[in-house]
């Protein structure tokens, strides 16, 4: 819409919208929201707690919709529980109430720890998983915890509800595999084996608000000093957040010692090629990547 | 017309509007409602100094759509904290501590304290530190509105909600 | 005005920690900024700016289908007087209309009834600009400097000259040679820059809003719209946050509000957004030092060259100062006969930089003190043995031949922090990036001295006036209101000019307020800046209470008292009889039934013994210095090269402590900025802009990012501007860069002479020593 001045100096001329023309549906449950979003005529930008969203259309990175449909208050996606499997996380949970939560705590306990750097309190308040999710920033702090869970995010739509893998929900940079007229409903993150550890490591610029230079969590288990399992992923350093397929290949069944810690870090520093940013260099990145990685299998060798 | 009505408990006082749904919070209480003790810093979640509570929860109002400010939410800002024991003792240590600067941040940072000291009373610095980290503050250095903060929890009433 | 320590009489208020006495409104929300104030049918007005950084102005284009009656628009065509600001060079427009020398530089300003139409309106007009190129980066300013500085626009120079510095250069056993550099920073106080202008029906323009100086605006936006002084009122509102951005800025601001005004008939308010502030006002110069060194085996200074380069951005505006400041304390701390020291100002094409805390000597003392280090190894001394050595006492001269006479806080505040810090232990427990530590420690050391009021003859040609009203208070009773247009900021000037008020008539401090200034109200105190307002404009209303103080005296003792001698203490007159008392409170009553207010005025005067010559750079730069010292500690995660500042310890002698609280505050604020600068705060240039220009890409310190702070005062009280007070405001901000500088040193081994300091440059250095 900046149209007639193509070279506008400030972010914020770009919308001739204002929030106050924007329309909102409240819908009372998820049935009703499947329905909106299932027709053409009443579909609308999903707007969950307003983190990402109410920002990228104020700085005008976002084109503001003319219409939203606010699944925030949603009865079905606001409950936290388990299966013997796995643990079920409605989709408008937010980032305080994983931290809060016991389930979390024992079952997914990097991702409570990521949930604890995102923003201040009051962010994680506000901001939900399924937000998040849908964000689709490669920096969202959620992601690499999710990652390493092997978990799924529920869609749901009027034609019914279906499971895509975390490691595949993530298209490209911003892109995920919804369809207009899904929305996320839950995540199902099967729960850290008995005798394994979670580890979380975010890199910002600063020590709270932050957006990463480099996060990673991993999920692993090392028994006398051999890795007998270790998944592990990182946002920051590609278009979406990434599994290490190979290093964790590679580094499973291998005893610990400084050979083989150096070799991880190695091979985890060849595997990605970052760009450069306001946050960091690109040099950086990819050096401090291999030296996280090395650092979890450091702590789980310490066990 | 693109408007819902809500009715809210603000400050112990109740409020019927109707508002565009997606405006923000900070514009209704500001704009709308005349309470300018709110204030906007960055306007992009970063600054904390449009913190207000609602339904007991800290909450950026330069990134909250009105609309989702739910039916008879009860919401405190600045305003409204000398009206209970816990706001009155913040504010007397918050200026007997020097806490307050320029005092920009201070509506926003002041209720960050009420928040957690209504869900969490402890004098713990770190917690403290924890539960600021969303309000920026230019002047202080934090240090005295840490100080300021230890105090009023060391002497908050017990079992209230402050 | 001169008076001795021993009059000073007993201190009540100053000296103690009393609370702010805006604090009460500020913690309840009540305060009003600039966006608060409640300005019936105001319009709101948007500046349509430059899209490029530097090119020629052929023309404005508004496109045709947009609706323009329902908005006001001013060119330069629409200005009534000069198109001037009339800032030191007199060389920038409040609109372009020829050359356009800044990305963002206003072309055209634009006001509707809302602050959306207004920016919409603003997006239909364009400016028609012939490119040229642009010189943007300090980077390439240096560049050009370095290989011929003729191909540089200069906004400013001056030389200091003392000795012969190049024969004592050749005559030293050791020449060190060391380039510094520094980008900018933003000040970025919470409340964005804002600003309404009221036309008033008798021809009055009304500038009401966020500033530090308002007899800046006034009178400079005179010659702009035309008028005479006595027709426009500059009155400050709450100010959340200055720094030095709102000292020349909000002029601009102002001007702007006002010509949009003169044409809408109507208020007009601008409140900058957090993007368009970052993007469009003042920062801290970027800047780049050269030193050459000469020192004697035995560790003595014995000559000292530097070249201090500031990048001034596209306007002269207060330049010329910022680097007369940032000169003077290039070389300022240790004894030297022979220095030479040349300091230039270079135009860039981005918005003028300004003024911030520390005004020129944080980015000269960033490379000063990370040289004494340097300095110290090359003579194989520690950096504390060094500095003890070549620290300059009482008695000795300064750079510019000035004589530290009295109230030097050197070296006692480096010794104590020495001591409290126990330097000279913990350095030798730094790990000099040996291998195989999971975290490597480092500490390192700066000293410093800041000047105390305006550089150079400042002080001599302003001339602060200040007055106190005895008048009725809003409930009735007397109050002594201190009128000075010195603003509060969140510093505190609020309470510690009331505090020495009420000291000075030795009455309780309930009885004396400080009213926002308003220039229609007030005398012309100078600007709020450089350290100044504790040390003049307190030290001229401490004279100024006397004055009221023996006329209140005087008109006790005549008509109240029958004639006895009487003494105002503690807040009761006395006879000396014995036999009446009376308290200020009634006594004051009956003066302004009796009498009507009263008013005392009172004008600060150097002592006659300060000698400066402006144009040689020769003399007494300062009336008297603050000294500090600062020991820094951190620690670097050898896995991922994080560096942790952990621990601050300092001395600091700012004179009298008129407030240990809010003195504090101040400390533990400017060190907290000067962290920022050290470790998080830049701002780059992508494509032309500001890389960071929002406060999610400008990042600064949290609660989060603070070390432990163990901060100390000693009182070096200065003699001749009672009660001697020398000024906080800035020093805090002058000499944590340098130190933790130094502690990396210590910890890694790497060198650090850019700022900031970040785990991306220390693994680039340690990636190039390694492949080296």
């Amino acid at each position: 819409m900046a149209g007639w001045n193509e070279r506008v100096t400030d972010l914020s001329i770009a919308s001739t919208m204002t929030f106050d023309d924007v329309a909102c549906a409240f819908p009372a449950s998820l049935q009703e929201a499947l329905e909106l979003m299932a027709d053409e005529k009443t579909r609308g930008r999903l707007l969950a707690g307003g983190t990402d969203l109410m920002v990228q259309w104020e700085s005008g990175v976002l084109a503001m919709p003319e219409r939203a449909v606010s699944v925030k208050a949603l009865p079905e996606l606001r409950t936290i529980e388990e299966t013997e499997a796995d643990v079920i996380i409605g989709a408008s949970v937010t980032h305080m109430d994983i931290r809060r939560s016991p389930l979390t705590q024992k079952h997914v306990p990097s991702l409570v720890d990521a949930a604890a750097t995102i923003g201040g309190f009051q962010i994680q308040t506000m901001g939900t998983i399924g937000g998040s999710v849908a964000n689709a920033s490669p920096a969202g702090d959620l992601a690499p915890s999710l990652m390493i869970t092997d978990g799924a995010v529920v869609l749901a739509s009027v034609r019914g509800e279906r499971e895509v893998p975390i490691t595949a929900f993530w298209t490209g940079y911003r892109k995920t595999d919804m369809q207009p007229d899904e929305l996320i409903v839950r995540f199902r993150l099967p729960k850290m084996p008995e005798g394994y550890r979670e580890a979380w490591r975010k890199l910002g610029p600063r020590q709270a608000q932050a957006i990463s230079k480099v996060m990673g969590s991993c999920r692993g288990c090392v028994e006398g000093g051999v890795v007998k399992s270790f998944r592990v992923a990182i946002g920051s350093v590609a278009p979406t957040c990434v599994r290490l397929y190979d290093v964790e290949k590679w580094i499973e069944g291998k005893k610990l010692n400084e050979g083989t810690l150096a070799e991880a870090e190695k091979r985890t520093s060849d595997s990605i090629t970052p760009i450069a940013d306001i946050r960091s260099t690109a040099e950086y990145r990819k050096w401090v990547t291999g030296r996280i990685v090395r650092g979890f299998l450091e702590q789980f060798a310490d066990q | 017309m693109n408007k819902v009505k809500r009715t809210w408990q603000i400050n112990g006082e109740e409020h019927q509007t109707e508002i565009p749904p997606v405006r923000r919070f900070l514009d209704v209480l500001r704009e709308d409602l005349g309470l300018k003790g709110t204030k906007e810093g960055c306007g992009e979640g970063e600054c904390g100094a449009c913190t207000v509570i609602v339904n007991g929860e800290a909450v950026l109002s330069c990134m909250l759509p009105a609309g989702q400010v739910p039916e008879n939410a009860e919401v405190t800002t600045v305003e409204g904290l000398e009206k209970t024991p816990g706001g009155r003792l913040l504010q007397a240590a918050y200026a007997e501590k020097g806490a307050a600067q320029c005092g920009f941040c201070i509506p926003g940072m002041i209720v960050s304290s009420y928040a957690m000291l209504s869900r969490d009373p402890s004098a713990d610095p770190a917690r403290i530190r924890e539960a600021h980290a969303g309000n920026i503050c230019r002047c202080t250095g934090y240090e005295k509105i840490v100080e300021a903060i230890q105090s009023a929890a060391e002497q908050w009433p017990a079992g209230t909600k402050g | 005005m001169v008076m001795a320590v021993k009059e000073l009489g007993t201190l009540h208020s100053v000296g103690k920690g009393i609370p702010r006495l805006d604090a009460d409104e500020k913690v309840r929300g009540l305060a009003q900024y600039a966006d608060d104030l409640n300005v019936p049918g105001a319009w709101y007005g948007f500046v349509v700016r430059s899209p490029v950084a530097h090119g020629r102005l052929r023309g404005l284009k508004k496109d045709p289908g947009f609706d323009w009656s329902q908005v006001v628009v001013v060119t330069p065509e629409d200005i009534p007087g000069n198109n001037i600001v009339d800032l030191m060079g007199r060389d920038m427009p409040f609109i372009a209309h020829d050359v356009i020398q800044y990305l963002g530089e206003p072309v055209a300003l634009v006001a509707a009834a809302s602050r959306h139409l207004a920016r919409v309106a603003g997006s239909h007009i364009r400016a028609d600009i012939e490119e040229l190129p642009p010189l943007l980066t300090l980077q390439d300013m240096v560049a050009r400097y370095k290989e011929d500085p003729a191909q540089l626009h200069e906004l400013a120079s001056q030389t200091i000259r003392k000795g012969d510095t190049e024969k004592a250069l050749s005559e030293a056993d050791m020449v060190v040679e060391q380039e510094y550099s520094a980008g900018h920073q933003e000040q970025l106080y919470i409340e964005p820059q804002g600003m309404v202008a009221i036309p008033e029906s008798d021809g009055t323009m009304f500038i009401h809003g966020s500033m530090q100086c308002p007899y800046y605006i006034n009178p400079e936006l005179c010659e702009t719209l035309d008028i005479p002084p006595e027709k426009l009122r500059v009155k400050q509102s709450a100010v959340g946050g200055a720094f030095g951005g709102k000292e020349e800025f909000p002029t601009l601001l102002a001007g702007y509000c006002a010509l949009l005004a003169l044409k809408a008939k109507r208020p007009i308010k601008i409140i900058y957004d957090r993007n368009q502030d970052i993007l469009y006002t003042t920062k801290r110069h970027p800047s780049w030092s050269r030193y050459r060194v000469g020192v004697m085996k035995d560790g003595t200074i014995h000559a000292i060259q530097t070249e201090f380069l500031l990048d001034g951005g596209a306007y002269t505006t207060l330049s010329p100062v910022v680097m007369y400041r940032g000169i003077l304390h290039a070389a300022m701390g240790y004894r030297c006969e022979n220095v030479a020291i040349d300091g230039h100002v270079y135009r860039t094409n981005t918005f003028p930089n300004g003024a911030f805390r520390g005004f020129g000597a944080p980015q000269a003392l960033w490379a000063w003190e990370s040289m004494i280090d340097e300095l110290a190894e090359a003579c194989g001394m520690t950096p504390h043995e060094f500095r003890l050595k070549n620290c300059l006492h009482q008695g000795d001269s300064t750079p510019t031949g000035g004589i530290l006479r009295d109230s030097v806080g050197s070296p006692t505040v480096l010794e104590k922090t020495l001591e409290r810090a126990n330097f000279s232990e913990k350095l030798k427990q730094c790990s000099h990036g040996r291998r195989g530590e999971k975290k490597w420690y480092g500490i390192g050391l700066s000293f410093f001295a800041h000047g105390s009021g305006f550089t150079g003859d400042g002080e001599a040609r302003i001339k602060a006036k200040v007055a106190l009203d005895l008048e009725p208070g809003d409930d009735g009773k007397p109050v002594v209101n201190v009128r000075v247009s010195s603003t509060e900021m969140g510093q505190g000037t609020c309470t510690i000019l009331p505090q020495v008020a009420a000291d000075a008539l030795s009455i309780d401090i309930r009885h004396t307020a400080y009213p926002m200034p308003d220039t229609f109200k007030v005398p012309d105190s100078g600007p709020t800046v450089a350290s100044r307002t504790a040390m003049v404009v307190g030290s001229t209303i401490f004279s100024a209470g006397k004055k009221m103080k023996a006329e209140l005296e005087a008109f006790v003792s005549a008509e109240l008292f029958d004639g006895q001698p009487v003494v105002l203490e503690q807040d009761r007159f006395c006879g000396s009889y014995g036999d009446k008392e009376m308290s200020f409170e009634e006594a004051a009553a009956q003066y302004l039934s009796r009498k009507g207010s009263l008013r005392v005025y009172d004008q600060f005067k150097l002592p006659e013994f300060i000698k400066w010559n402006q144009k040689t750079f020769e003399g007494d730069a300062y009336p008297a210095y603050a000294w500090g010292c600062n020991v820094a500690e951190l620690e670097v995660d050898t896995l991922t090269f994080e560096i942790r500042v952990t621990r601050v310890t300092s001395y600091w002698d700012i004179g009298r402590l008129l407030n240990p609280v809010l003195a504090k505050g101040q400390v533990e604020g400017g060190l907290v900025q000067a962290l920022g600068y050290a470790m998080l705060e830049k701002i780059e240039i992508k494509n032309g802009k500001y890389d960071a220009d929002r406060m999610q890409t400008y990042v600064i310190p949290t609660t989060l990012d603070i070390p432990e702070m163990d901060l100390h005062f000693v009182e070096f009280p200065y003699e001749h501007a009672q009660p001697g007070a020398k000024g906080v405001g800035e020093i805090p901000m002058d000499g944590l860069a340098p130190a933790i500088a130094n502690a990396l040193v210590q910890a890694t081994g790497i060198r650090m002479r850019d700022l900031p300091i970040t785990p991306e440059k220390l693994f680039q250095m340690m990636h190039e020593e390694k492949t080296a």
